[in-house]
């Protein structure tokens, strides 16, 4: 993704398809990860937002969720970057 | 509290991601009002251009450079969900190695094939490049001349490159990289139903009640399907699914019968169903009677190997391996009566009672079953056989072309179905299933094209792996491969790929956006425009349509595979490539270009530069000085239009998320053959497989023959090469940027424990795979989620750094000469 213009931000959010009786040690599992969080789940579907330098660095994140025991699919839904001047952060 | 803009964007990704599934977020994580206009982002759609699923992606621009996707909400197929493989969609095209320039091998300031690599400008490329296929032209003829393509190029590229090779340089030496991918299907499509491509629909998903998986790791290759799949299963409590693999994997995780078996014997098992379906009364004899025709195959029809290998000496049916000769339901029957439930149990060394319920699954009337099947039965010395194999058990029983009850071919690429199938790039075929061997469809083909009447060849070219062995043998020498790696996917590299790419005699140019090694291995290097660089089409699995438009320019003097096509087009004269013959009879053709007669013909070129939407770039347009995207896919949709193979008008699909062909009045068809979803079908029929003249489908009655190699005293292990979720096929884009190689840093060799105990070997050390062929250094894993059983080991194919291909057979089906990567011999030992 356009990158090279200063360090970047990669946003991004992920369904999360789990088995019903795995859900809360999953949620945990992912809370556990850096820079990633469930923010909300229902029905065995885990909305989570994943953040990181690189599309590598949080492609490589969800792709080790969907190898969590009890996940039946993790899939990509939003991925957006950002380079940190933009976001205001820098001082 | 204020709301950062790093908090703002978490919201609204969030957001996005809860409407995919119609969740609702709690007040405090809903996103400001306004969010999404601020990110001041230009959102287009375009379908993913991985694998051939073909999800519809959003693709958000800000200054000229990709900078955010997301699931499509509207697109039908993914419902605003994208597999992780989507976080490379745009990344791809921003690797710091993307090539921006031709580049040529000289030395001393001329080509020469030993040379090194220098930057030219396009003119002296295509200057070298059309002197050199005017030289083999001159030289040997037509046949000399081939082409490579693929199943990821556009709709309108794959129909430029057939024109340009059957009509302008009269070769049909056009094959795709499809070949290995899943020729098998399309040829059993044809040979069974008479058309191509499926009858069913990804709808089927949400009706089925049973899902039977043959050899397809869905959890990790179609994901997107997979959830589909998953949802049905979780939320219906009745429905069952069935993985067969030759090792467990994630999809064998959810499977409610997960069978492991030996490489090959899914013919035992195929055949042992079928008997159980008739020995216990449950074929749909209405059905059959009334739809269906028995046939006998050839047998003993050899491996596709060179014609002097023992094998094909030893092979008695090889002759005429497609021979299908006419029976009956009850020669079937006894046929398949040898395969009992023991006999399958003993070949494939499944127990019994999971044989059984997995025959009960399409035994019973009462259960709609879907099947699903991709590498794993097409890339099989006997494709086309295990394909007609699942078609029996759907046939005998009708489960077949209505909601739910489904035998589905996945596919591999973005456009495999929608290029190399529909467009006809294969070496035998044209648009809408014509083929070249019959007269009729060349001159419909000469009529459409305004071509001369005799023009377009009749022979067969050569399929892939003949390529291969025709350059090493010195009877192909120019060679043009657009949009694929084939120097790491094809099989037995070592000894039947790169000897023909550095043959002195040939002629080698690669069109890539990167270096991969087929690139590298070139003489010639076009630097290509990728996936939204340049204006696009492509049909995925379930015969949907989907266009997109160019959305950002390519780097540097990168140029669209059509561009090139068409541009090098005008380097040549009729008198340069058609015989006198057919100028004299046609002298209006005479003194015209290439470029004249096939592109600005009158008919591809008859729509203008003013229809094309002035909110997008069109490079080859601007260049060209029409609208060449819509003039090539409106002549090309006359092939299919009252065929049943219809497509809707070309600005139609810039508005839609795609439509399943035959699309008629604007209707598309979810269901083909089945009364009141099909058109084509005749009033009062209820089915119809009109492909056919008889109106009825193949039972075929074909053996099981084992695979061309086996584990033996010297090379004790079946291998079976494959993908994994990290990275996509042969990895020239997914592994393209440094960082990429982080997570799965190099291919590894997965091996039962016991079997590396007994060798001696630990886990993570190096070792060496080796076959007859030649050997592969890597690392060992005996843990992870690929447990493979005793005697069989597993290597990803995607590292270009770890060739498996050195090991592998170029044994292939020798029906629809797709390879078997799955099935061959070696031996492990500590490197």
């Amino acid at each position: 993704m356009a990158e090279g213009r200063g360090a970047a931000v990669h946003i991004s959010s992920a369904i999360v398809l789990v088995r019903p009786d795995r859900v809360p040690a999953v949620t945990e599992a992912i809370n556990a990860l850096p820079d990633t969080e469930v923010w909300h789940g229902e029905a065995g579907k885990l909305v989570v937002v994943l953040e990181g330098p690189t599309s590598r660095a949080v492609g490589d994140r969800l792709a080790g969720i969907a190898l969590i025991d009890g996940v039946i699919s993790a899939n990509l839904v939003y991925e957006q970057v950002e380079t940190v001047e933009s976001l205001g952060e820098v001082s | 509290m204020t709301l950062s803009r790093r908090d703002m964007l978490k919201a609204q990704a969030a957001a996005i991601a809860a409407s995919t599934v119609g969740i609702s977020l709690p007040a405090a994580a809903q996103p400001v009002p306004g969010g999404a206009e601020a990110l001041q982002i230009k959102w287009d759609k375009a379908p993913c251009r991985f694998c051939g699923t073909g999800c519809g992606v959003m693709v958000g621009v800000r200054e000229g450079q990709v900078v955010a996707t997301h699931g499509d909400m509207q697109a039908e197929v993914n419902r605003g969900l994208n597999c992780v493989k989507g976080y490379f969609l745009s990344k791809i095209m921003y690797g710091e190695d993307r090539l921006t320039q031709p580049l040529l091998r000289k030395r001393g300031g001329e080509y020469s094939k030993d040379g090194d690599f220098e930057p030219v400008s396009w003119d002296e490329a295509f200057d070298v490049m059309a002197e050199q296929a005017k030289r083999v032209l001159r030289e040997k003829g037509p046949r000399a001349l081939a082409m490579f393509g693929s199943g990821q190029w556009t709709i309108w590229e794959g129909y430029a490159a057939s024109k340009l090779m059957r009509a302008g340089f009269m070769s049909n030496n056009l094959d795709p990289n499809a070949r290995h991918c899943m020729a098998s299907a399309a040829t059993a499509f044809i040979r069974t139903f008479g058309i191509d491509e499926p009858m069913g629909c990804y709808d089927d998903f949400e009706h089925a009640d049973a899902f039977v998986l043959w050899g397809a790791n869905m959890a990790e290759m179609h994901p997107v399907l997979w959830t589909r799949l998953s949802d049905r299963r979780l939320s219906q409590a009745h429905v069952r699914v069935a993985s067969l693999q030759t090792f467990a994997n994630r999809t064998s995780d959810l499977a409610d019968i997960p069978i492991v078996f030996r490489p090959g014997t899914d013919l035992a098992i195929l055949n042992y169903i079928a008997h159980h379906i008739i020995s216990t009364g449950r074929v749909n004899e209405d059905f059959v009677n009334e739809h269906a025709a028995f046939f006998v195959g050839q047998r003993d029809i050899g491996y596709g190997l060179r014609p002097e290998h023992p094998l094909q000496q030893a092979a008695t049916g090889a002759d005429d391996p497609g021979a299908m000769t006419p029976s009956s339901f009850e020669a079937f029957a006894d046929f398949v009566s040898t395969y009992t439930v023991d006999e399958a149990s003993r070949l494939s060394g499944v127990e019994p009672d999971q044989l059984e319920q997995l025959a009960e699954l399409y035994a019973d009337p009462d259960r709609k079953v879907m099947s699903l099947w991709t590498m794993g039965f097409n890339q099989h010395i006997r494709g086309v056989w295990v394909n007609h194999m699942v078609y029996n058990l759907h046939l005998l029983t009708g489960k077949i072309s209505e909601p739910g009850n489904s035998p589905f071919s996945l596919t591999g690429q973005p456009s495999a179905c929608g290029t190399p199938r529909e467009v006809g790039t294969f070496a035998h075929r044209l648009p809408a299933d014509m083929v070249v061997t019959n007269p009729e469809h060349r001159r419909l083909a000469e009529s459409i094209w305004r071509l001369p009447n005799g023009l377009l060849p009749d022979w067969v070219g050569a399929h892939a792996v003949q390529q291969d062995r025709s350059l090493k043998d010195g009877d192909i020498n120019f060679y043009w491969v657009q949009v694929n790696n084939n120097m790491q996917a094809a099989p037995n590299i070592a000894n039947e790929t790169y000897p023909g790419y550095r043959n002195p005699d040939n002629f080698i140019v690669v069109s890539e956006a990167y270096p991969t090694i087929t690139a590298r291995s070139a003489d010639l290097i076009l630097p290509a425009a990728m996936w939204v660089e340049k204006e696009g089409a492509y049909g995925n699995a379930e015969r949907r349509t989907q266009f997109w438009r160019q959305l950002v320019e390519a780097p540097g003097e990168a140029r669209s595979d059509l561009w090139q096509l068409m541009e090098f087009s005008k380097r040549f004269t009729t008198e340069e490539v058609w015989p006198e013959e057919i100028l004299d009879s046609n002298p209006d053709y005479r003194g015209k270009t290439l470029f004249e007669v096939l592109f600005a013909n009158g008919k591809a070129d008859q729509y203008s530069m003013d229809e094309i939407d002035a909110a997008y770039g069109n490079h080859e347009s601007e260049d060209f000085g029409f609208y060449v995207q819509k003039g090539l896919f409106e002549e090309y949709a006359e092939f299919g239009r009252g065929k049943a193979h219809d497509l809707d008008y070309f600005d139609a699909y810039h508005q839609n998320r795609g439509l399943r062909w035959p699309v008629v009045d604007g209707q598309e068809t979810k269901w083909r053959y089945r009364e009141g979803y099909d058109p084509y079908v005749t009033e009062g029929r209820g089915l119809e497989f009109y492909g056919k003249e008889d109106r009825r489908a193949v039972i075929l009655a074909v053996p099981f023959e084992p695979p061309a190699e086996a584990p033996d005293a010297d090379y004790d292990l079946w291998l079976v090469t494959g993908r994994v979720l990290e990275h996509w096929h042969s990895g020239s884009m997914t592994m393209r940027v440094p960082e990429l190689y982080k997570a799965y840093p190099g291919a590894v060799c997965y091996m039962h424990p016991d079997d590396a105990r007994e060798r001696g070997l630990n886990r993570g050390v190096e070792i060496r795979i080796e076959s007859r062929r030649g050997d592969m250094r890597t690392r060992l894993e005996t843990r992870g989620r690929n447990r493979v059983p005793r005697g069989v080991v597993f290597v990803p194919w995607f590292d270009a750094s770890q060739l498996i291909n050195k090991v592998t057979l170029d044994a292939n089906d020798p029906i629809s000469r797709q390879t078997d990567f799955k099935k061959c011999a070696v031996r492990i030992t500590l490197a």
